[in-house]
């Protein structure tokens, strides 16, 4: 389905956008993260992968300090976008997240029309001078979307009325409507059907030429399939990271061949 | 088994699906019991609650109407207007008394030209009027100067036993030791009504009008009653709704969670159960003895019914926030919405119709509270009429429906109870129409989402 030819050339162009340095999580008394060191390149699909449990959520969700809504969550060590420390006092975790951009587990649009969905965003970060504007940033994003043609005929309808593939569509429209420099995708497939996540992950895989798209994965074969990179997380530890290739043909680390070959997870 | 398959067909088997066994019976026994008792539960409830509203509906229609006498009324010039010069200073120096004969000889005209027999002098056919009859005459005249003179028809409340004769209340029997009326003036009562002259009507001023002294309960009405409490509700909605769904939008999207937000938590559940005659005493010594607000206000009394409806609306608000699933927050997070946005932008119109519903539901609440208002005097007795108590505003002493219903039941006279009864039915159309509106505003808002 893809071409897998193109993944090495690449790989090689890219730069490192966000790096981690001895990342921990703390969930209150529970150490749900130890110790991660990963950097994740530009213009390049990277999955993280693992049983439930260890820490991939968690982790992708210190990246625009989505886990600051949760009180007990305390993050040390440090993040690093651009070279910019995230978790840095003079960062606003409102700035970051317009930056970097998220799609969720569960399909979530918002109950309004399909137009404001994607015309939320650029509204609130003022990104549309008028009313020509953001209709230009709606069909943008909603063509690279890959759910244009759809849709476009009922731009406002409601956001709720699409299928599930849809509006997993429509979310990453919406996220990437905000011109993040970075997706974060958790687990956007785990809630759809396979035809569903074939075009996802077509997308996911389009979106590559824009974006430094991180995404959570439950299922091995699409981390095979959409990344260049992947990291093996067990336990709260990241065990493994390297190109896709390696990491599913020859893993170094025992757990992560134990893993990919179904033994454990 | 290999045994069943060797003989297939020829082996009984251990049960029938035909035949209930004992176990299924006793089963199938109880949820019947249970479905029985469920439905005698209901049918108890029902029961009671067709015997309120028949109850409530039979005594209180006679409130709506009311017996006037029809009479036309010579407005003589040598009783009124002695000196002819039209003065209105003069015209007023006349007093209720003064018209006390215009009513006599109007009787006595309307006996003449009926061809009417009758025993009685007068002043007795006088008396079964409402002792307003004359005021309503000079009233009258005060307002048209020039009709002095003339022969005006006049529709003349009939006292409260007149009208308590033509709803059955009272009977020839019940009047024997009634020293207000006597047999032989339902006599002439039995005569005024084959004429015409004396009919039953409905009663526009028992909704509109102003309560009434103790002497002329036909004449009492609960309008001003109501206006006192629509200017307390103004009040509880421009102050509980703010300050409710402010409160709970902190407490439950901002407010970190520690053991300060908890005990508040627990306290405003602990508030939603403080009978009410607690935040009546609270707003005595609070709003009227400390900040030395006026007694009988609307605006004390809708402050002490905000503290009251503010944990019901805190509650639902809360309840309604919580019921937006956290996705939402999430997704307006995710694309650099900051908190206040999420909220404002989405949380909060998905929980409009559970906070509107609350609100309703808190105010319909207030407006039947009666024991705070007893507390803060709001029992006051309004004699003006409609025009002139809507101006008067949320400062000047008023009453409010369910004290009013209150003070008419405690009055001695029985008709007064028949308008306590009409009072209720007009407080539970005021109730019942304000629940509705909370269950069709729910409907219409949930079904855009």
């Amino acid at each position: 389905m893809y071409d897998t030819a193109k993944l090495g050339t690449d790989v090689i162009q890219t730069t490192t956008k966000i790096s981690a340095r001895n990342v921990q999580v703390y969930y209150g008394d529970t150490h749900a993260i130890k110790n991660v060191n990963v950097d994740i390149e530009a213009k390049s699909v990277t999955a993280f992968i693992g049983p439930s449990g260890c820490g991939k959520s968690t982790f992708l969700r210190c990246i625009n300090r989505m886990n600051d809504t949760i009180d007990v969550c305390r993050v040390e060590g440090d993040i690093n976008i651009d070279g910019e420390d995230i978790y840095d006092k003079r960062v606003d975790p409102v700035q970051l997240r317009a930056k970097v951009g998220m799609v969720f587990q569960k399909p979530n649009p918002f109950p309004k029309s399909i137009y404001d969905n994607i015309a939320y965003g650029p509204r609130i970060h003022g990104l549309a001078k008028n009313k020509s504007d953001l209709d230009e940033i709606v069909e943008k994003s909603l063509r690279r979307g890959a759910i244009w043609n759809e849709v476009k005929d009922r731009l406002h309808a409601p956001g709720t009325g699409l299928s599930g593939g849809q509006q997993q569509r429509l979310c990453i429209a919406r996220a990437i409507a905000t011109e993040p420099e970075v997706l974060l995708m958790d687990e956007p497939c785990s809630a759809l059907d396979p035809i569903a996540t074939a075009q996802v992950e077509e997308l996911i895989d389009e979106l590559r030429d824009q974006f430094s798209v991180v995404i959570v994965t439950h299922s091995m074969q699409q981390a095979a399939r959409v990344s260049q990179k992947t990291a093996f997380f067990h336990l709260g530890n990241l065990v493994e990271y390297g190109d896709t290739s390696q990491i599913f043909t020859n893993p170094t680390d025992e757990r992560t061949e134990s893993y990919i070959t179904g033994r454990i997870g | 088994m290999t045994d069943a398959t060797q003989n297939t067909g020829a082996v009984a088997p251990k049960s029938s699906l035909h035949t209930l066994d004992a176990r299924t019976k006793r089963r199938n026994a109880a949820e019947s019991r249970f479905k029985l008792y469920g439905m005698v539960a209901i049918g108890i409830g029902l029961l009671m609650l067709v015997t309120l509203l028949t109850t409530i509906l039979s005594k209180g229609t006679g409130a709506f109407t009311q017996t006037f006498v029809t009479m036309e009324v010579d407005l003589l010039e040598s009783k009124l207007d002695k000196s002819g010069e039209r003065d209105l200073e003069k015209i007023k120096k006349v007093t209720t008394f003064g018209y006390a004969p215009l009513i006599k000889s109007a009787f006595e005209k309307t006996v003449k030209t009926h061809g009417m027999e009758t025993d009685l002098k007068s002043k007795t056919m006088a008396k079964i009027l409402s002792k307003s009859a004359a005021s309503q005459l000079r009233n009258y005249v005060i307002a048209n100067p020039d009709q002095i003179g003339q022969t005006i028809e006049f529709r003349f409340l009939a006292n409260s036993r007149v009208d308590g004769y033509m709803k059955g209340r009272v009977t020839r029997d019940s009047i024997a030791n009634d020293k207000n009326i006597t047999p032989a003036q339902l006599d002439f009562v039995d005569q005024l009504i084959e004429v015409g002259a004396l009919t039953k009507t409905f009663n526009i001023d028992f909704i509109i009008g102003a309560d009434a002294s103790d002497q002329r309960p036909e004449a009492a009405g609960i309008g001003v009653a109501m206006m006192g409490s629509l200017f307390m509700m103004l009040v509880v909605l421009a102050l509980a709704l703010p300050i409710g769904v402010a409160a709970s939008i902190y407490l439950e999207e901002f407010a970190p969670k520690n053991w300060i937000t908890d005990i508040i938590e627990v306290n405003i559940s602990n508030l939603a159960a403080v009978p009410s005659i607690v935040f009546g005493i609270l707003g005595l010594a609070v709003f009227i003895n400390y900040m030395h607000l006026p007694q009988s206000a609307p605006l004390v009394g809708g402050l002490v019914l905000t503290l009251m409806t503010l944990p019901t609306i805190i509650i639902s608000t809360r309840a309604a926030l919580k019921a937006v699933p956290p996705s939402i927050r999430d997704a307006a997070l995710g694309v650099g919405a900051s908190k206040m946005q999420a909220v404002f932008h989405h949380v909060l119109p998905l929980a409009a119709p559970g906070i509107l519903t609350g609100t309703i539901i808190g105010l319909a609440q207030a407006l039947g509270e009666t024991a705070p208002l007893l507390l803060i005097g709001m029992i006051g007795f309004i004699a003006s009429n409609m025009p002139e108590t809507v101006g008067e505003g949320l400062l000047s002493p008023n009453s409010a429906m369910p004290a009013q219903i209150y003070e008419w039941a405690k009055r001695a006279d029985p008709a007064f109870y028949e308008r306590a009864w009409g009072g209720i039915i007009i407080l539970l159309i005021f109730l019942i129409s304000m629940n509705t509106l909370a269950v069709l505003l729910r409907r219409r808002f949930e079904r855009r989402w």
